[in-house]
């Protein structure tokens, strides 16, 4: 067996500045408060002599500038898991060490999959590429045995970039003696008593005779130390990954802007992505609820939240790309009150092999570069703007060319037949009355020459839209190629209208 | 050339005289950097180019086609002047290659057949509107820059808004660095007095039926005195085209020409 554990020292913290978005910049002290005392401080914070235990009114006599937030158990835990949905990337056996609530660890077993990620120091980066998203600050460990590794990862951290590791139980058991007697889980509410006695370190507790030592600390403590060593059984459940996702994240300040928003949605669509990649899954429709703050709905018509659908063309696993989207489109959203809360919810994913990792541009990573590049594009000009032309089998030029939005299948044409005269590029909008002089037709004021024609277009009495016009090629004062048409019938009466139209340009 | 060098005095002893190096012939500038070309020679660039399609047209461009990862500027007086007849050959050659070309912002409605009929493969052409929506603060060349910097389009061409600044096409010429293939920008005809970014500009003017003047403001090379004038893919038949008269002279009713006779 080998086993994985990865110790997330500061989660509470940064599960928390994640909601802060810009407030909580690098060097902010930043402490979390739980039951009038201080939980957990940053780096910021415990310069300035903010440590965990203090009360409040003593941090923030410390820290005027403290910024403080209440520790929150089940936001740890959506931080947690998004942790182990991207553990779940390479191995199925995931479990969360949630046996003592202030030690965030997931454990991967790993030895069956080793192979297939081409052995540990491989397997070892690819995970902390995959981790890196998520932004935390993770401690990694690897041993025999899962309680093992999870000791391991709490011990005092690695240089950065290293990783702690046990090969077999003998050098498992020499790692554990040296650890801290108080880092089992176990025997974190005896730490005072321990040091008192003199046991600094596990190999110490380990020495003692095993009656004694259940009768004053308990029995939990030695079974906890005999499961890192491997002498008694350590049965786990497996993390199961939910069919749907749903995360949440409670915003710090109101969120006024998009930009404020982005802040927070981004942290959940690194998560999004993380339960994509678990099971080799792209995502193609997410959705994004804003909760409003009930102070600021004034009247009824103010709705609770605002939902924002992205719905993707090509199913995408990237982040970047998926953040780009979102942020076009929520720079369009007006939001109706100030936002407190992000719901990201995700049902609609596409399973399929993941697309190779090419060196070079194949057709086929230019089509899905090109399909991003259409998706961006209609993320923010709009879903219109991006078109595609349709021929269609009509002899009127305006219905003979239908428009349709990129990426929709186009309406059934069966696809042009009719061999046709040269048409013009350029069509007009609506066709330009011409005035007449002597039997011919001015444009801009100089008379045109008719080339070719006349060309009858007698079409449409079935759908109202009847035309019976004689088209001319016919060229123009400074030289360029215009189509113009004639009515075939001509105006009843002076007041009906002009007889020559310009329909389009030859460009 | 190297007898005119004197570089030792007449009554400088012969041992001195022929210590002087002979001298190498300069290797070809663009050997040395892409960027340099000798100014009485059209500049050659080691990119591929892509061929316009009209003999006469490349033998002037440098590479002979227009140029790759670079902007074509093209400034026409009007649209419907054959400017797309111009580019249709270019343009159906990156279709044929199996790249997109896409369309900014035409002036007008297009017609599928047209462009059906200049050998354009309408499922391979996308026409995208970036000014019906107004986008606050943004800028209206933003889709065309993704375009460009994407890289993965195989044909750009743009029909620029009126009185562009300078730095935002030089903007757009860095994007198309990441471009590979032709990136054509319209504008309109005053901006030839303003300088460009782009490598090469073009002035189009009508030439007749058929026919397009094209004069070369912009190159890599010595400029050219006359305009082009290009036979394009024929609209009319041949004898429709001998009814043609010559188009008016764009200058010849100068306000000054007028004489009042009236005693």
């Amino acid at each position: 067996m080998r086993w994985i554990a990865v110790h997330l020292p500061l989660l509470s913290l940064e599960s928390f500045i994640a909601g802060c978005g810009g407030e909580a910049a690098d060097g902010t002290p930043v402490a979390l408060i739980d039951e009038h005392h201080v939980a957990a401080a940053n780096a910021a914070a415990q310069a300035l002599g903010v440590q965990p235990g203090l009360k409040r009114a003593t941090a923030l006599a410390l820290a005027p500038r403290l910024l403080l937030g209440q520790a929150d158990a089940q936001r740890d835990l959506d931080a947690l898991r998004g942790v182990a949905h991207a553990a779940l990337a390479f191995t199925p056996a995931v479990t969360l060490d949630i046996g003592v609530a202030a030690f965030h660890t997931v454990l991967l077993e790993v030895q069956s999959t080793l192979r297939c990620f081409g052995g540990p120091r491989r397997l070892m980066q690819r995970l902390r590429a995959a981790l890196a998203p998520l932004g935390h600050c993770c401690v990694y460990a690897s041993a025999p045995t899962a309680q093992g590794a999870a000791l391991l990862a709490r011990m005092e951290q690695p240089p950065p970039g290293t990783t702690r590791h046990a090969a077999d139980p003998a050098a498992l058991r020499e790692a554990i003696a040296q650890a801290p007697s108080w880092l089992p889980g176990a025997a974190l509410p005896h730490r005072p008593a321990l040091q008192a006695m003199g046991l600094g370190t596990c190999g110490d507790l380990l020495a003692l005779p095993r009656d004694g030592v259940a009768r004053r600390f308990g029995a939990a403590l030695l079974d906890e130390l005999d499961r890192a060593l491997g002498e008694r059984p350590d049965p786990r459940a497996w993390l199961a990954l939910p069919e749907v996702f749903d995360s949440r994240l409670e915003l710090f300040a109101r969120a006024d802007t998009a930009e404020q928003l982005l802040h927070g949605a981004s942290v959940l669509l690194a998560r999004l992505v993380a339960w994509a990649s678990a099971q080799h899954a792209q995502v193609r429709r997410f959705t994004l609820r804003m909760q409003h703050e009930a102070r600021h709905r004034h009247d009824a018509r103010t709705p609770a939240d605002t939902l924002l659908e992205v719905a993707l063309a090509e199913p995408s696993n990237d982040p970047t790309h998926l953040q780009v989207l979102l942020r076009e489109r929520l720079a369009q959203l007006q939001l109706a009150a100030p936002t407190l809360e992000l719901f990201l919810h995700c049902a609609d994913v596409a399973r399929r092999p993941p697309p190779n990792a090419e060196l070079f541009p194949t057709p086929r990573s230019e089509r899905e570069g090109l399909a991003r590049l259409v998706e961006r594009l209609q993320a923010r000009l709009g879903s219109g703007q991006v078109r595609r032309l349709v021929c269609l089998d009509d002899h009127r030029p305006e219905r003979q060319t239908a428009q349709c939005r990129a990426g929709e299948p186009p309406p059934a044409a069966p696809g042009p037949r009719m061999a046709m005269p040269p048409r013009p590029v350029w069509l007009l909008p609506e066709a330009e009355p011409l005035a007449e002089r002597e039997g011919r037709p001015l444009l801009h004021g100089q008379a045109l020459q008719l080339l070719s024609g006349p060309e009858r277009i007698e079409s449409g009495w079935w759908d109202a839209g009847l035309v019976e016009r004689d088209y001319f090629i016919a060229q123009a004062g400074d030289g360029a190629l215009v189509w113009v048409y004639r009515r075939r019938l001509p105006p009843v009466s002076a007041g009906d209208g002009a007889r020559w139209f310009l329909q389009g340009r030859f460009g | 050339m190297t007898s005119s060098l004197v570089v030792a005095p007449p009554g400088a002893p012969p041992a001195l005289q022929a210590r002087v190096p002979p001298r190498r012939p300069l290797p070809a500038p663009e050997a040395l950097h892409p960027a340099l070309w000798l100014g009485h020679q059209i500049g050659r660039s080691r990119d591929p180019v892509a061929p316009s399609g009209f003999a006469a047209l490349d033998a002037q461009l440098p590479g002979r086609g227009f140029p790759r990862r670079a902007l074509t500027e093209l400034l026409l007086p009007h649209a419907g002047i054959g400017e797309i007849r111009l580019l249709s050959a270019c343009l159906a050659a990156q279709q044929q290659a199996g790249r997109l070309v896409m369309l900014f912002d035409p002036p007008a409605p297009l017609s599928a057949w047209g462009l059906r009929q200049l050998g354009l493969d309408i499922d391979q052409l996308l026409v995208v509107d970036t000014r019906s929506r107004v986008i606050p603060g943004a800028d209206s060349l933003w889709a065309l820059e993704q375009a460009l910097r994407s890289g993965h389009v195989g044909a750009v061409v743009a029909w620029l808004p009126p009185r562009l600044r300078a730095e935002r096409l030089r903007r757009l010429q860095m994007a198309a660095h990441a471009h590979d293939g032709p990136a054509f920008v319209m504008r309109e005809l005053a901006a030839r007095q303003r300088p460009t970014a782009a490598p090469l500009r073009l002035a189009l003017r009508p030439g007749g039926a058929d026919r397009l003047s094209l004069a070369i403001l912009k190159r890599r090379g010595p400029p050219l005195e006359a305009p082009l004038r290009l036979e394009l893919p024929p609209v009319l038949s041949d004898a429709a085209r001998a009814r043609a008269g010559e188009p008016l002279p764009q200058d010849a009713l100068h306000p000054a020409t007028f004489v009042n006779f009236a005693p």
